[in-house]
């Protein structure tokens, strides 16, 4: 299937300068450095983008805000920090297609009128920082960015920053700390890094595979990017499969494409054959969906009206057989320790919650502490200086409602019915 | 028994709370207060007027303890009166946290 950002497929190896020039690349730049920052931000909203880190928000609207901000310099910062546990499309897009990548940090640059980009990358992603840093030197001999790019009078610096490898140095905000040589905790807000970012500057902060749509979109132009896709979601995404399937990998799909695709015509299904127990669209912070949601479009409302979301597109499987009590204390031990610390009501809820599935496990506690996920998770519902307090909620209330059984037996004998 | 909650997350701990919870345990034994046991709980989600204790089962909850509240909180587990100033958490939390060790949690 023909795709945006992988027009052939995957690429297996590294693409340089040339090849990415032989295609096309840095016409987009050519183009538009001399057109109005306007026009591109009108372009990429009438193309509908939206950040493709998990929130997925409007991304012209995020340049429309940020360049509107009175306050000056402005910077772009590419958030390519990638922490979600099996995502690794960012990784992909940066080993394999640096230049793409680059070229929509410059035209987003260019958009916001951004003096400055940095390029926030996972610190254990060393293949994709040398071959980003290869690429940014390379662009930067070729008069892409640097001082007066392509003779337009705009001016651009560019600089890597590595990204700390726990869970919410990938937030935001949690960037923008470390960009200032802190330790990645999250900022409350508003004010929002559009208006109040980066040394407290108007910043727009975009996933690397959000930038890595700019130039296609820009080339092929509204029209022909929402060729791609629905009409709410155009476009394609890029999906993480794990092990759980027969051909792990990423895979850039139409929106709207259903997830039985995903998994079965391009995963191979589940390994050894298997059968499906659970689903989770966007591991690990999505609820489950049963098997027989299988038909659901990929695309955010859609997984919405199921029941669940479509995050960053880690899509996980869980399997007969797999106690999903087993499941979900692991996920809610992960969030506890990835919690930063930093707000009392995450700290408390991410423990809580912890222990009370801990008890399950061991079949201590009668059927009252099922009662409680609810409370807890109701009591800090909007608290938090980022989203991380609200991301345990939907897989454990989704296991309660999909495999009452398996809690019951656990409380009931303290073993896993699944073994 | 009696089970006198000493929060010891890292906030409360910056707080003074780990010396907090050694005196207490000293002051109840000296008081001969045999049904009685301090430990350390991971966190009541109330940082901010930490270091607290709660009482359970009485569900008595006292926040911002010093040292010096101590004895009369001591004095309170031996059968004398609340200590009423150090009785400021927000009710709503309060019953969150009841709620929860009613369920058997610890």
């Amino acid at each position: 299937m023909e795709g945006i950002l992988f027009p052939h497929g995957v690429p297996e190896g590294r693409e340089g300068l040339r090849e990415y020039r032989a295609r096309g690349g840095y016409e987009a730049l050519a183009r538009f450095i001399t057109s109005s920052p306007e026009k591109i931000i009108q372009q990429i909203t009438d193309a509908g983008l939206r950040g493709r880190g998990g929130a997925g928000f409007p991304t012209g609207k995020k340049w429309f805000f940020t360049r509107d901000a009175p306050d000056q310099p402005r910077y772009l910062v590419m958030n390519g920090g990638e922490d979600e546990p099996g995502s690794k499309k960012d990784r992909v897009l940066m080993e394999n297609l640096p230049h793409l990548v680059i070229e929509g940090v410059i035209l987003g640059a260019y958009a916001i009128g951004a003096v400055k980009a940095y390029l926030y990358i996972n610190a254990n992603y060393q293949a994709a920082t040398k071959s980003i840093t290869d690429a940014l030197a390379e662009a930067k001999s070729a008069g892409y960015w640097g001082l007066n790019i392509l003779g337009s009078g705009f001016d651009l610096d560019i600089e890597l920053v590595a990204a700390p490898h726990n869970y919410v140095a990938g937030e935001d905000t949690a960037a923008l700390e470390v960009i200032e040589g802190r330790t990645p905790l999250p900022r409350q807000k508003p004010p929002f890094p559009v208006t109040v970012g980066l040394f407290g500057k108007p910043t727009s902060v975009n996933n690397v595979e959000t930038l890595a749509n700019v130039a296609p979109i820009l080339l092929r132009g509204p029209d022909g990017y929402r060729k791609f896709g629905t009409p709410d979601s155009p476009g394609t995404m890029i999906f993480s499969l794990n092990d759980d399937v027969n051909y792990p990998g990423v895979y850039e799909l139409p929106f709207g494409t259903p997830l039985r695709h995903l998994i079965e015509s391009c995963g191979g299904g589940m390994k050894d054959g298997k059968k499906i127990k659970a689903i989770m669209p966007a591991a690990p912070s999505s609820a489950y969906l049963s098997p027989d949601k299988l038909d659901t479009p990929l695309e955010p409302n859609a997984m919405r009206e199921a029941g669940s979301s479509l995050g960053c597109g880690v899509v996980r499987l869980v399997g007969e057989r797999t106690c999903i009590v087993e499941e979900v204390l692991r996920i809610a031990e992960f969030f506890t320790v990835e919690s930063c610390g930093q707000c009392p009501a995450c700290r408390m809820e991410t423990n809580t919650l912890s222990m009370l599935i801990k008890k399950v496990q061991q079949g201590q506690g009668g059927r009252p502490i099922l009662e409680q996920f609810g409370k807890v998770l109701a009591f800090n519902k909007g608290k938090g200086f980022c989203n991380l307090i609200a991301m345990p909620g939907p897989p454990i209330e989704s296991a309660l409602n999909l495999f009452p059984d398996d809690f019951a037996a656990h409380l009931a004998t303290g073993k896993c019915p699944a073994n | 028994m009696r089970i006198c909650l000493v929060c010891q997350n890292i906030d409360c701990k910056s707080r003074g709370s780990e010396q907090l919870m050694r005196e207490f345990q000293k002051r109840v034994a000296a008081r001969g207060l045999t049904d009685v046991e301090v430990k350390p709980y991971m966190c009541f989600g109330a940082c901010q007027e930490g270091p607290n204790i709660v009482l359970y089962p009485e569900k008595n909850w006292y926040a911002k303890v010093k040292v010096e509240d101590l004895d009369e909180i001591t004095d309170h587990l031996a059968g004398g009166p609340h200590v009423q100033r150090l009785d400021t958490i927000d009710s709503s939390l309060k019953e969150l946290i009841y709620q929860l060790l009613d369920t058997g949690i610890l």
